[in-house]
């Protein structure tokens, strides 16, 4: 992020150097006052559902939609450990729901139950990455507060879009995972195949 | 689509009449859980501003309309709107990044039009993958993520895709 940001920078200022020095300074500024109007915004929108969210946790819903998940877990992750799987369910109800702040904790606990010390990625992590990086979110709130801030008629309209566009990344991204998981299984019996070959 | 104007209100109600159900005090809860949004505000904050310079500056200073030529052709190929490229080349690092992208394509374009629909449709369709990868991946030994990365990105170019084809159809 930081190779991002400074060569946005660097290119950004260096560019208007030759064409328009007098607005270089105006132009930070400007960014960080759109910053603190979205931030206001923000806020609006995230007391609101957090405060909704707080409800749906402190009714016990989102254990009893983690349960549900269970099966769907076993399947996807083969067979992890209790502790691991119910990390698991607590990260993709979170996510489901919406929670970001619930997600990362919960996502990090759920890697570390994965980890066996080596370097290399398990399957089941870069399952986990992948569901994560492609968003299961039903509901995408924060968008849906965004659009009534700025004036929307129709801030709802996106809910179903959304929901096909997320639906195709995730569910691309776990079919892919799947294939890349098989090939590597049989990739690594074939090399155990060609050892014992070797050794005969 | 007036069903979904109803969905988030009958979500609302049937959760309330869950909570009344279950003998949760609903108004101490909604409290409780408005008041962290306070931290979650903070804390996104400061990525927002350094987020928003860099962006205006990028598209203040003409970069973003080199960046567009530069990208044309793969974005026509994939049926992407060249507008969107700000919003789609951050993406992938910072979920405030897309935001902030987004206000400004609402700015400029207005929030009902085809660019600002397709735009949520992206924001909503996948996260910011480097940025996931580094915190999830930050307590464990991992180094090499095989085939981690090359599907997430690929998976996600599929979602930002069909948000392009759905908005126009939608």
């Amino acid at each position: 992020m930081n190779l991002v940001w400074i060569s946005f920078l660097i290119c950004g200022l260096g560019l208007l150097l030759f064409k328009n020095v007098d607005i270089a300074f105006s132009t930070l500024l400007s960014g960080s006052e759109k910053a603190i109007a979205l931030s206001l915004k923000l806020w609006a929108i995230y007391a609101v559902w957090l405060g909704i969210l707080k409800i749906v946790e402190d009714t016990g819903l989102n254990q009893k939609i983690s349960k549900l998940l269970n099966p769907i877990i076993d399947k996807l992750f083969g067979k992890t450990d209790p502790n691991t799987q119910s990390e698991i369910a607590i990260n993709l109800t979170s996510n489901l729901l919406g929670m970001g702040n619930a997600c990362t904790p919960s996502g990090i606990n759920a890697m570390k139950g994965f980890d066996k010390g080596s370097n290399i990625a398990t399957s089941g992590m870069i399952m986990l990455l992948v569901i994560n990086a492609t968003s299961l979110e039903i509901l995408p709130t924060t968008v849906i507060g965004l659009r009534v801030a700025a004036g929307s008629a129709t801030p709802n309209d996106i809910i179903l879009p959304t929901l096909i566009s997320t639906f195709v990344s995730t569910i691309s991204g776990i079919i892919m995972c799947k294939i890349c998981e098989k090939f590597k299984k049989k990739a690594k019996q074939d090399i155990i195949l060609d050892k014992k070959v070797y050794k005969q | 689509m007036k069903f979904s104007s109803y969905l988030i209100p009958l979500l609302i109600i049937s959760l309330i009449i869950y909570s009344i159900y279950k003998k949760n005090n609903a108004y101490s809860s909604f409290v409780y859980g408005a008041k962290n949004s306070f931290d979650l505000v903070l804390t996104s904050f400061p990525y927002l501003v350094a987020i928003f310079v860099a962006v205006e500056l990028f598209s203040v200073s003409g970069l973003s309309k080199v960046f567009g030529t530069i990208l044309s052709p793969l974005f026509n190929l994939l049926g992407i709107p060249i507008e969107l490229s700000e919003l789609i080349l951050l993406k992938p690092f910072t979920g405030c990044g897309s935001l902030a992208a987004l206000e400004n394509i609402f700015a400029t374009y207005g929030v009902d039009s085809y660019l600002a629909r397709c735009g949520c449709a992206i924001v909503g369709s996948s996260e910011a993958i480097f940025y996931i990868t580094a915190v999830y991946f930050s307590q464990t030994k991992v180094k090499k993520f095989s085939y981690g990365i090359p599907v997430a990105f690929i998976s996600m170019t599929l979602g930002i895709v069909t948000a392009c084809l759905i908005c126009k159809i939608m």
